[in-house]
């Protein structure tokens, strides 16, 4: 039965929509009531799909007056609950706005929309000889848009930096109807006195709808080194990562894999032969061909002079993916063992990584919840998985406790909430860990100025962040 | 696959990540994520749960997936999608939530009795011989239009006396009513290669048609086949259409292996054809879905196209669907067409003269040849099978390096 607000809704949308598409059903609604963390559902009263860029910006003209809340949308994979309307309203999904409007080889710079994948993008930039560096785990699927909503990492972040070291300019449309150009292909250099691009990044939906963005690339590295190495226990294996961080080889990237992860990995049928109990490192260096081979050597003895007797590495693209395998595998085969599972994405100093992970283990084993450990060593970007069944009462209490000492602890050690997943509904909660309360009123500040009501993606970042029509 | 209702206990295993979003032909076309697998299994384990009552837009999004199974390769998680699928659309058909298209009733209730679809797709088989252009889908061929391929088998077996490797070779409905031609040249190449060919008269339609439509009858068909080749003495059962591949697979496991008949070629590095040093025929090679998202494999072996004589490269986007899906293009023709445009357009362009666009489903072929039949491609190619790019022709013999028993 469709209520008569329902309706009313729908109306308004299909007037300010006139060619794009309008789902109202609760069958249309299902499939937009999570994101990445599946488990947690929260049904719109609308979704809109605009048909391209103009669409969207009168769809934004229109939708103070719809007077419910708005959240912006890309592919909905990610791991925060960013992209889900938690106080209800209307999700805008962008997946038609995926044109790549120029690729500039001489400014070494791209424009692109927001509904862009990021590895459609890559794969348009590879022919040019450029490529733009952040690279999370899905790649293969999220857009640009949620990228620069949550200022995302990936792997190579380490030496490369995070979607913010790449923007150049933002278009945005305020709910008011205004659009807006924060920069531009020439950077932060543009009309507005200051960067105000970088409010825009790891905004997560609370200010405003992205349009398009101008994108810093890079050329493309002339040479990549894969090296795998596995150690015995923590201390030797932290002993490697601080060579590492400190060498002058200067790593794109250090990716580390706990037993526990090579345990799932070795069980699986994806085995690459890594010894039980054993920490995996992965590292990558890469840059001009002269200079990164004559590098090659000190960075395998250095692996080695920490305590790997099992050194691997490799310049050839087939050999250098067999390397990847455990890693790249690793985040699937998470859901091929529980039915939920949650990553937390913490950042600590390294100096307290065997700390913290000895928590995570600790905290983990006593309320018998599997936890699996692999991220980002190279920058601190932890990410324990906790692997849980949503359906068995308790169980995600469980892992919210432990989630929850678990930042308590990387708080302490001077650590912070988020490397690159964004905050969202997820760990929203843990804010007032961190901030204080003048701070957190100074932040908030910040999409209050945008739209006064927080009509854009209400209860995200900020807890107390109710839209009230 | 059971037929016990489901609970939402099979949907369990996504994690809602996402990955199949970005390889889901639905979702490209609709960019609406209730159009995508993840969306799809949303749907169902809603409904499953109670949380969800039935719907008519469950019925249409479960209608609209193509059923490629491109998903499956992209999913961490390893859900069992085309299992689930396959379950839920029998259910949807059985419970008048979805109606096949009558054409389709029809085939299905047909290819059960193969005598009779060989009997009565007799003159269709007479006409595309002598040429006429018939339908859309129907590429141009010269079937042998009453000798049966068991029969040109054995007369073959007789002449040739092959003494390597025994396959059991599933001949298909459709395609030994229709596109006999391409069953003649499977014969030829493997017995050129010295294999023995075996040809089970028991056997059946493989069900394909049956799991594509959501009709009933599919368990009968596997029963049948499971009778026809599950206690053959052979080293392989060969397959020339990835989708009855796929079907048989299913049928057959655990116990015996089906393979693809290129696949199965490329293990024993088949008789390599000789071309013209000027010949500028290049060969697009497109891989069907249930290929390489049903069947895993790899693709189309290299030495197997090699052997082709040709000049070839896989064509763009070789991996993802061309939009036949079975009889997704007879079921929802305007997506399929829409999913061809975007897969095709490169045709247009393509080097090489003649230009040959190989695969080795008979459906994707039909897809493929409506292409330039309905103009989406301008310029003349050819759709073939490759395993009729190895053929050796009717006049041949079994070279002394071939393999031994």
């Amino acid at each position: 039965m469709t209520s008569p607000v329902k309706s009313s809704l729908e109306h308004q949308l299909k007037a300010l929509l006139p060619r794009g598409r309008v789902l109202t059903s609760a069958a249309q609604l299902a499939g937009y009531g999570a994101d990445g963390l599946g488990y947690k559902n929260h049904l719109p009263d609308a979704v809109v799909i605009p048909a391209d860029a103009e669409e969207l910006a009168g769809f934004m003209r229109g939708a103070k007056a719809l007077g419910v809340p708005v959240v912006m949308r890309g592919a909905g994979t990610s791991l925060s609950g960013g992209p889900v309307a938690v106080q209800g309203g209307v999700v805008v999904h962008t997946s038609a706005l995926k044109k790549i409007r120029e690729i500039n080889t001489e400014g070494f710079w791209c424009e692109v929309e927001c509904g862009v994948g990021l590895n459609d993008l890559d794969a348009a930039l590879k022919p040019y000889g450029v490529f733009y560096p952040p690279d999370p785990s899905s790649g293969p699927v999220c857009t640009l848009g949620g990228n620069v909503a949550s200022n995302a990492g990936g792997a190579h972040c380490f030496r490369y930096g995070v979607t913010s070291n790449y923007v150049l300019g933002v278009e945005a449309i305020m709910l008011d109807g205004s659009l807006h150009r924060f920069g531009g292909p020439a950077g932060g250099r543009g009309p507005w006195r200051e960067d105000w691009k970088r409010f825009m990044i790891g905004s997560e939906g609370t200010l405003a709808a992205f349009t398009r963005f101008w994108l810093r690339l890079l050329p493309l590295p002339e040479k990549v080194w894969t090296f795998r190495a596995t150690y015995p226990d923590m201390k030797t294996t932290e002993a490697a990562i601080h060579a590492l961080v400190a060498h002058s080889s200067y790593p794109a990237a250090i990716e580390m894999l706990d037993p526990r992860g090579v345990a799932m990995v070795e069980s699986s049928q994806m085995a690459c032969g890594l010894p039980e109990g054993s920490f995996m490192l992965l590292v990558e260096i890469d840059g001009p061909e002269a200079l990164v081979n004559a590098r090659v050597q000190s960075v395998a003895e250095l692996l080695r002079q920490a305590g790997s007797n099992d050194v691997m590495f490799s310049d050839e693209e087939a050999l250098r993916q067999k390397l990847w395998k455990a890693r790249k595998a690793s985040g699937g085969l998470l859901g091929q063992l529980s039915p939920s599972y949650v990553v937390q994405d913490a950042v600590i100093p390294k100096r307290a990584l065997a700390e913290v992970l000895q928590l995570v283990y600790d905290e983990a084993d006593a309320a018998n919840i599997r936890a699996v450990n692999i991220f980002h060593a190279g920058d601190g970007n932890l990410h324990p998985n906790f692997l849980f069944d949503s359906r068995v009462p308790g169980e995600l209490e469980k892992v919210e406790l432990i989630s929850k000492r678990l930042m308590q602890r990387v708080i302490e050690v001077g650590g912070t909430l988020s490397g690159e997943h964004g905050i969202g509904n997820d760990k929203s909660a843990y804010m007032p860990l961190v901030f204080g309360p003048d701070s957190m009123r100074l932040q908030l500040s910040v999409p209050a100025a945008f739209n006064p009501a927080h009509q854009m993606n209400p209860l995200k970042v900020f807890d107390n962040r109710h839209f009230v029509a | 696959m059971s037929t016990e209702a489901m609970t939402p206990d099979y949907f369990s295993n996504c994690t809602h990540c996402g990955f199949c979003l970005a390889v889901c032909p639905t979702y490209k076309l609709t960019g609406d994520e209730n159009n995508s697998p993840r969306g799809r299994l949303r749907l169902w384990s809603e409904e499953a749960a109670g949380r969800l009552p039935q719907d008519k837009w469950t019925d249409f999004y479960t209608a609209e997936c193509v059923g490629c199974l491109a998903c499956e390769t992209a999913c961490p998680a390893t859900v069992p999608y085309g299992e689930i699928f396959e379950h839920i659309r029998h259910e949807h058909v059985a419970s008048h939530r979805f109606k096949p298209k009558l054409a389709l009733r029809l085939a299905a209730a047909a290819v059960t009795r193969p005598m009779l679809f060989n009997l009565a797709l007799l003159p269709a088989r007479l006409l595309r011989k002598a040429g006429f252009k018939l339908h859309r889908f129907l590429f141009p061929g010269r079937p042998a239009a009453l000798k049966s391929t068991a029969a040109y088998a054995e007369e073959l077996m007789q002449r040739h006396r092959p003494t390597g490797p025994r396959v059991a070779f599933l001949t298909g409905c459709l395609m030994e009513a229709m596109f006999r031609e391409i069953n003649f040249a499977t014969v030829r190449v493997l017995i050129e290669n010295n294999v023995q060919v075996i040809i089970p008269e028991s056997q059946g339609c493989c069900g394909a048609f049956q799991e594509h439509t959501g009709l009933d009858g599919v368990e009968a068909l596997r029963e049948q086949n499971r009778r026809a080749f599950g206690s053959l003495d052979v080293d392989a059962i060969v397959c020339n259409s990835s989708g009855c591949g796929y079907a048989l697979g299913k049928t057959l496991q655990p116990g015996k292996q089906v393979r693809d008949v290129l696949g199965y070629l490329g293990d024993l590095s088949p008789v390599r054809r000789q071309r013209g040093r000027d010949d500028g025929t290049r060969v697009y090679v497109d891989l069907p879905c249930h290929l390489v998202h049903g069947q895993k494999a790899a693709g189309i072996p290299a030495n197997v196209l090699d052997a082709t004589g040709y000049r070839w490269e896989l064509a763009p986007k070789a991996k993802d669907c061309c939009g036949s899906g079975g009889v997704y293009n007879i079921q929802k023709p305007e997506n399929a067409h829409t999913i061809l445009a975007d897969k095709s357009a490169f045709l247009n362009e393509a080097k090489g003269a003649p230009v040959i666009l190989g695969t080795s489903n008979h459906v994707c072929m039909m897809q493929w040849h409506s292409a330039g039949a309905t103009g989406l491609v301008t310029r003349p190619f050819e759709v073939r099978h490759i395993i009729q790019l190895l053929d050796p022709g009717e006049n041949f013999s079994i070279p002394s390096t071939s393999p031994q028993p």
